[in-house]
């Protein structure tokens, strides 16, 4: 029997859809009031931000000791939290940028909510290494700016310098891909505005969008060049802040391991967070077509892989401190994982390595309760990841006189909260006011993957051999026009 | 085979020119803005202009922004006092001589106020030594809670109202009789006036009263060498030394004159160690049981049982007559323990010396015997020189109490004792101070005692009064005020004056005193200038020995006390002592040098007791600062404590310090700190002697717990190269083999070339000028803490308060860490001073964004307090853990909200002894030891003024310059001649180490092995585990 195409591949999108179908779908709900739920959400988020910033504020007000650090663990939620911020951040980047360059079509379902997703997170995550300065108000003396300082100037060998050039760049990078990308929707949004206001404030949004040829072809290639551009940053910018670890003496911290085992952890983190903001959106937006269980399924696979990179890492990494003979790094793991803070490892381990292990059952990949559960306890392992590697390693390094226990205070707990709620807010007002699907991008799959069109193919592997190719050719034909 | 040709068109064939344009110009289409560029650059505000603009502007406002301004007001001197140039520092000497301890100093005056205390290197005694106590007294001067005005009845009063009022007080008591309570003075001119005061107020007494009594002693050798003194000790002569529970390097007598004595004898001089060996019984983790290379423990009730069979196994040894019916001791290791002492002892006759601790005269008469025995007077006794250290006889004070509740007292005039708090009865003495028609303290804060008189004539800080001092007889030391007094205070002597009706003047009466005896005025000047005036020549003594050691001996055997299940030692800590001087913020702050806690008293007990009462002190909880709290019951009372678990406790004892619990009007920093335990001193009805322990007690956990602000918690160097230690016989066996595998881990990397060939980025500093070191030798170091206080004197350290201790955010830049190992019942100790290494490779440095933290071409680590945006990066990567965050604003520092004041730093009379020479550090910045530079430039710019290149020895870092044993050196290395260069060619292959040297951190600060005098046999080597 013939077919059209392999029968692994599933549609990307469900239903019977069109071009029309499909912008009604995703742009609809921007048209409408927001609903009950939406207004809950972002009260919750608002919430959370302001405590955050109130937490912030304490913190600035009083110093730094209001925090629980002390003298010998120096970071621990504050970069804990920048690290796995920015390690969820990946996910979005990698979908936008390395994905499409393999061509892998099942990214457009994704891609938009995934890139606003990496830009929040980043926005997150920068608010960590700025206020958890003692003094911030000096924050801009990492900034290389010309100055009447005569030959001061920033460090370059410094790694947190590395942070600040890595991550402002990967911030600005993602931007601008993400933007691009919302160009031609937002111009949709505003040839359907009825409002005054909206039309006014899409027509500036989208640029003077008039969907030209020409526009097209460039908007293509500047997203292939800036796909091009953010590839190698998926790589280096979790690789550079690994570097703020492994390029210390801390053992538990100088390792050469770090940079690969922090960029699949990122994308581990990244791909659970996309997860969890996904399946909430295509539940409450209804756009369970678009978002369809091979989305969910493909991506878990990825947590799966990546989940055992990290394994491997935490693997190597005892066995390097078994093998290495040096007291301080056998101290430093014993310490780890038997010392007053066992249990942060016992659950970093049970989070990242033994509970993705069951997504090599094909029924649990496709069970969306389970992956909703599995996306969370993949971060909170994450989260737990960066704390052992941070707070696990400071708290019993060389000297055994300075070695401290390290408890959170309400204000750093406060300040990760607030993240919280600065992401659900950037990410509420993003889903409500732009298209959180890329739609232009839908379409340009929808009638090689979508579910209507694939089962008008069926039709045709019924024929036999030479009218079966005659009938592709020509469907293909129509398709590129 | 020929080329073929193949063209695209006849352009190509042809080549025209306009082809050949073609192909130059690849893209041949004009750029698409027309005649837009024109427009653009004809514009009134071109494109550049507007970037010009923007840069402008931007940057004008981050220069704007960047600018910390604050207003300052510089009022010039009309008329400049003489001898004050501002910012030059002017040296006194002085003397600290309170309640008999005695510490002659130099106080460093900047801009008229006194900010440093160093000690006067002129005096033999001493020997520049300083304790924690006398560091930190120049923060006493500047105490918000010392008396500013005299009181009648509480009320503020003139001078000339309480004079008034004293006098017609005194002269109205009918013939009842005035006491002078005091506590030891050690002042000669003093003396005088109080018998002159006596001769004007017939039937007047002085009764010197000792918070921790030393009268057990007095009436020992009263009995014995028929003087009621205490002879001078010589611990540099004793090559055997065993102390009955006196804690000399710590709190006996006086500890300064003993450690530095006692370094002496633990030095060692190349390849050859010939140390004293030290033996220590006691019955609490005591600093000199720390120190010690044996240590036993027993319950305080059977000291006299273990000095009694101690003098029996040396006359056995020496074949000398024993004691008759001496009671058996059943402890099988003390019994070991006495027979090693008594080897000791026996085999260096005219070398040991016994000290004990004991306040009981017949433990302290066979004490004496067994001194006289080993032919100690002359040697390490000295009797030509009986010091005056402490006076105060027990009974003298019961006598009082009794005469005062029996109205037979008519006036107490009290000046230093605060018998309220510390007498074992202090409510009795409150209440029979009642029945005493006229009471004036002379005190200089609102103490217990000071609360109840009628008048208060508040006397100077010592730093603000004339003063003298008779340490050891022949040996005089002055006392020069360094400030003008700061309130309407007046010195004790003063009062006395007035209210003899003479003239207050004390100086002139001290000037009267001493002119004739030393011969003029200018023979006074140079005392006061110089301090101390010594003996020109010193043999020592012994003195007439008449006790009856067998009487006494008699005499404890009937005493022996019934022993309770637990018995409860009282002891005085290394910072607080007595607890005079508690509410000083510096000593309260100061981690115990044995249990490593500030703030607080607490209960010790041993691990073996604690696991019996189910408290399990390991790894998992240890950093759990909240510890249980216990009951303690003895004579009758009750007081909850919290539980301290200390390894090398007996298992049958627990010990509580003094010192602690003061009323709240003490002041803000010993206010309701801690419990006072002085109650539980013990009267012994018979001799009628003080005893600091009692035989019984109970103890009850009561399920609450309670935070102590403790700053080291595990307490193991895990066996960790960072402490390395050895014996003496395997040291003169092979001096090198304790450092030898870190010299061949060097030598496999370029041995003397190790700093450019360990590493593989090898363009590290050049340092073409001078280069700073410093070794400290463990063999020296007794872990007293002087240093961490010196340090924090001389560079404004922070005080953060106990919750801030308890969050782990103290700020010391010095810290002492004390590691026990081998048997946690009784381990070894070893104390190790970490400071800043100033590592030629620090990893600090290279971690910092803004590159606050840089080397400096003297080797000196710098940190820039201005540029330090506080990432805390340079602490996290700091191996030795020694950078210290200012987490707050501990002292007003930032014109910003958020002051946390604990020491009160905020108020402007505490800020005087801010060093003004050191940046006091804002919140946020990090800090850390900077080899104290301000003390680099000075002696530098000296130097470079008298046109000369610097001497060694010039160059002082306070934690060295503090150092009672001289175990921190500190020069440039640079100089071969100095004794740091020497110091390190001399050990090098020996004794010479750097910790973490691995790492290729290149610290600037050496260590030196720490050399025990034990048999091999004897010393643990592995660590004590994990778990306690």
């Amino acid at each position: 029997m013939l077919h059209y195409e392999s029968t692994v591949r599933e549609p990307l999108v469900n239903g019977n859809k069109d071009y029309h179908q499909v912008t009604e779908d995703i742009i609809s709900p921007i048209e409408k009031k927001p609903g009950k739920l939406w207004w809950i959400a972002l009260g919750f988020a608002v919430t959370m931000l302001l405590f955050g910033v109130w937490s912030v504020f304490w913190e600035t007000y009083w110093g730094i000791g209001v925090w629980g650090e002390n003298r010998t663990v120096g970071w621990a939620w504050d970069i804990t939290n920048f690290v796995w911020w920015v390690g969820i951040g990946h996910a979005g980047t990698l979908i936008s940028a390395i994905l499409l360059l393999f061509r892998q079509g099942w990214r457009t379902g994704v891609n938009r909510a995934a890139e606003a997703m990496t830009i929040f997170a980043v926005l997150c995550a920068g608010q960590f290494p700025v206020w958890h300065m003692g003094r911030v108000w000096l924050a801009f003396f990492i900034l290389p700016y010309p100055n009447s300082r005569g030959p001061l100037w920033v460090n370059f060998n410094s790694p947190l310098l590395w942070d600040v050039f890595a991550v402002s760049t990967y911030l600005t990078v993602s931007i601008l891909f993400w933007y691009s990308g919302l160009i031609p929707d937002v111009a949709t949004i505003r040839d359907r505005a009825k409002k005054k206001f909206a039309k006014f404030f899409y027509g500036l949004c989208s640029f003077g969008w008039r969907g030209t040829a020409k526009e097209w072809q460039r908007l293509e290639a500047l997203g292939l060049l800036l796909a091009g551009l953010s590839t190698p940053l998926v790589l280096s910018v979790h690789s550079v802040v690994s570097m703020d670890f492994a390029t210390s003496v801390i053992p538990g911290w100088h390792e050469t391991i770090f940079p690969p085992y922090f960029v699949a952890g990122a994308i581990f983190s990244g791909f659970a967070m996309v997860q969890t903001l996904l399946i909430l959106t295509r539940k409450i937006l209804h756009l369970e077509e678009y978002v369809t269980l091979g989305h969910i399924e493909a991506m878990n696979k990825i947590i799966m892989l990546t989940g055992g990179i990290v394994a491997m890492a935490y693997i190597t990494e005892l066995f390097i401190a078994w093998y290495s003979n040096v007291v301080y790094e056998q101290g430093a793991f014993w310490w780890r994982i038997l010392g007053p803070y066992w249990w942060a490892y016992i659950i970093l381990i049970t989070c990242n390595v033994v509970s993705p292990q069951l997504f090599w059952f094909k029924k649990l990949r496709r069970n969306i309760p389970f992956t909703f559960v599995m996306s969370i306890v993949v971060n909170i392992g994450m989260w737990f990841e960066r704390f052992v590697i941070i707070v696990l390693s400071l708290y019993h390094d060389y000297m055994p006189s300075a070695w401290v226990y390290y408890s959170p205070r309400w204000p750093e707990v406060g300040f990760y909260i607030g993240t919280f709620g600065l992401f659900f807010t950037c990410y509420l007002l993003f889903a409500k006011y732009f298209p959180v699907i890329a739609v232009w991008e839908i379409r340009s799959v929808l009638k090689t993957s979508g579910e209507n069109y694939k089962q008008k193919m069926a039709a045709l592997e019924q024929k036999d051999t030479e009218e079966f190719l005659q009938e592709v050719q020509h469907e293909h034909a129509l398709a590129a026009h | 085979m020929s080329e073929k040709k193949y063209w695209k068109g006849l352009e190509e064939l042809y080549n025209t020119p306009s082809y050949q344009k073609t192909v130059r110009n690849e893209f041949r289409e004009e750029l698409p803005f027309g005649e837009e560029i024109e427009r653009l650059m004809d514009a009134k505000t071109p494109r550049r202009d507007f970037l010009k603009y923007l840069g402008f502007s931007i940057t004008a406002a981050t220069i704007a922004a960047s600018c910390e301004i604050q207003v300052r007001k510089a009022i010039p001197y009309i008329n400049k006092p003489v001898d004050i140039t501002p910012g030059v520092p002017n040296y006194y000497a002085s003397t600290y001589a309170q309640d008999g301890d005695y510490c002659p100093v130099v106080v460093k005056t900047l801009d008229g106020r006194p900010i440093k205390i160093e000690g006067n290197t002129s005096s033999s005694i001493t020997r520049g030594g300083t304790s924690a106590m006398v560091q930190a007294s120049v923060l006493s001067l500047y105490d918000t809670a010392r008396l500013r005005y005299p009181m009648i009845q509480g009320k503020e009063a003139t001078w000339e109202e309480l004079d008034k009022a004293v006098m017609q007080g005194l002269a109205s008591l009918g013939g009842a009789p005035v006491v002078l309570l005091t506590t030891t003075l050690m002042s000669p001119a003093t003396e005088q006036l109080i018998q002159e005061f006596i001769q004007k107020y017939p039937g007047a007494r002085h009764v010197t009263y000792d918070a921790v009594s030393y009268a057990g002693m007095l009436l020992a050798n009263e009995a014995c060498y028929g003087k009621r003194a205490i002879p001078s000790y010589h611990f540099e002569n004793a090559k055997a030394i065993v102390s009955l529970g006196a804690d000399f390097l710590g709190t006996w007598l006086s500890p300064v004159e003993f450690a530095s004595q006692y370094a002496q004898t633990r030095k060692i001089k190349g390849k050859k160690a010939d140390l004293s060996q030290h033996i220590q019984f006691e019955s609490y983790m005591s600093l000199t049981g720390a120190n010690a290379d044996y240590r036993y423990t027993h319950r305080p009730s059977q000291q006299p049982a273990v000095v009694l069979n101690l003098y029996n196994a040396v006359a056995q040894a020496l074949g000398k007559p024993q004691l008759s019916n001496v009671p058996a001791l059943q402890d099988e290791s003390l019994q070991k323990g006495i027979q090693r002492a008594a080897r000791l002892l026996a085999s260096h006759p005219g070398e040991a010396l016994v000290v004990c601790g004991s306040n009981n005269p017949h433990v302290q008469i066979v004490v004496n015997g067994l001194n006289e025995m080993l032919g100690a007077g002359g040697k390490t006794i000295d009797w030509n020189a009986p010091v005056n250290y402490r006076k105060g006889i027990d009974a003298d004070m019961q006598q009082l109490v009794a005469d005062m509740e029996a109205g037979k007292v008519g006036a107490v005039l009290i000046y230093g004792a605060n018998p309220v708090y510390d007498y074992y009865d202090g409510q009795r003495f409150a209440e029979a101070l009642k029945k005493v028609k006229l009471t004036v303290s002379c005190n200089e804060r609102k103490d217990e005692t000071t609360v109840l008189c009628q008048y208060v004539a508040p006397d100077h800080h010592y730093l603000e009064n004339w003063g003298d001092a008779e340490p050891k007889a022949g040996y005089y030391s002055f006392i020069q005020p360094t400030i003008f007094p700061l309130f309407k205070t007046r010195a004790f002597q003063e009062s006395l004056l007035a209210w003899m009706g003479q003239t207050p003047d004390w100086h002139g009466y001290l000037m009267k005193f001493w002119e004739p005896k030393l011969g003029g005025l200018e023979a006074w000047e140079e005392a006061l200038q110089n301090g101390v005036i010594e003996p020109k020549q010193v043999s020592l003594a012994a003195a007439p020995f008449k006790g009856d050691v067998q009487g006494a001996a008699a005499q404890l055997t009937a005493q022996q006390p019934k022993m309770g299940e637990l018995e409860l030692v009282l002891y005085e800590k290394v910072g607080i002592r007595g607890g005079r001087w508690a509410n000083n913020p510096w000593l309260q702050e100061m981690p115990d040098p044995i249990s490593k806690c500030t703030w607080d008293n607490y209960v010790c007990i041993s691990p073996a007791l604690a696991w019996k009462l189910g408290i399990s002190i390991n790894r998992f909880n240890e950093n759990d600062l909240n510890r249980p709290v216990a009951r303690i019951s003895a004579a009758g009372k009750e007081i909850t404590l919290p539980v301290l678990v200390l390894p090398g406790m007996p298992k049958d004892v627990i010990a509580v310090a003094v010192g602690y619990g003061r009323s709240p009007e003490v002041g803000k920093a010993a206010g309701g700190v801690g419990k006072n335990v002085y109650p539980w001193v013990n009267l012994n009805s018979q001799s009628l002697t003080f005893e600091y322990y009692q035989p019984a007690a109970t103890f009850t956990l009561t399920g609450e717990t309670y935070p102590l602000a403790i700053t080291q918690t595990h307490n193991s160097f895990e066996g960790r190269p960072i402490i390395l230690e050895t014996t003496q016989k395997q040291y003169n066996e092979d001096p090198g083999e304790a450092t030898r595998e870190q010299r061949e881990e060097r030598e496999r990397y370029g041995g003397e070339n190790y700093d450019t060939q360990g590493t593989l980025y090898p363009n590290l500093y050049d340092f073409p000028g001078l280069k700073w070191g410093m070794s400290i030798d463990l063999n020296s170091c007794i872990g007293c803490g002087a240093c961490t206080i010196a340090c924090q004197a001389e560079n404004n350290v922070a005080v953060v308060g106990k919750d801030r201790v308890i969050a782990h955010q103290e700020m010391h830049w010095i810290r002492i860490d004390r590691y026990f190992s081998g048997d946690p019942e009784n381990p070894q100790v070893v104390f190790q001073p970490m400071l800043c290494q100033q590592c030629d490779n620090a990893p600090c440095e290279n971690v910092c964004p803004v590159a606050a933290t840089n080397h400096s071409d003297e080797g000196l680590n710098q940190m820039v307090y201005n540029r330090c945006i506080g990432t805390r990066y340079c602490m996290n990567n700091c191996p030795y853990k020694v950078r210290r965050f200012n987490w707050r604003d501990w002292w007003g520092a930032t014109s910003f909200g958020g002051t946390k004041d604990t020491a009160d730093m905020e108020s402007e009379l505490t800020r005087m002894v801010l060093n003004p020479d050191v940046t006091v550090r804002g919140r946020g910045v990090m800090e850390k030891c900077t080899f104290c530079v301000q003390r680099l430039q000075d002696a530098k710019l000296a130097a470079k003024k008298a046109g000369r290149p610097l001497m060694d020895g010039e160059a002082m870092t306070a934690c060295q310059q503090a150092c009672p044993t001289q175990a921190i050196v500190f020069g440039n290395v640079h100089d071969p001649g100095a004794a740091i260069s020497q110091l390190r060619e001399e050990n090098k292959e020996t004794r010479l180490y750097y910790v973490l040297d691995d790492l290729h951190t290149l610290p600037n600060v050496n260590y030196l092995v720490k050399v025990v005098n034990k048999d091999p046999g004897d010393f643990y080597v592995e660590p004590v585990q994990h778990v306690l």
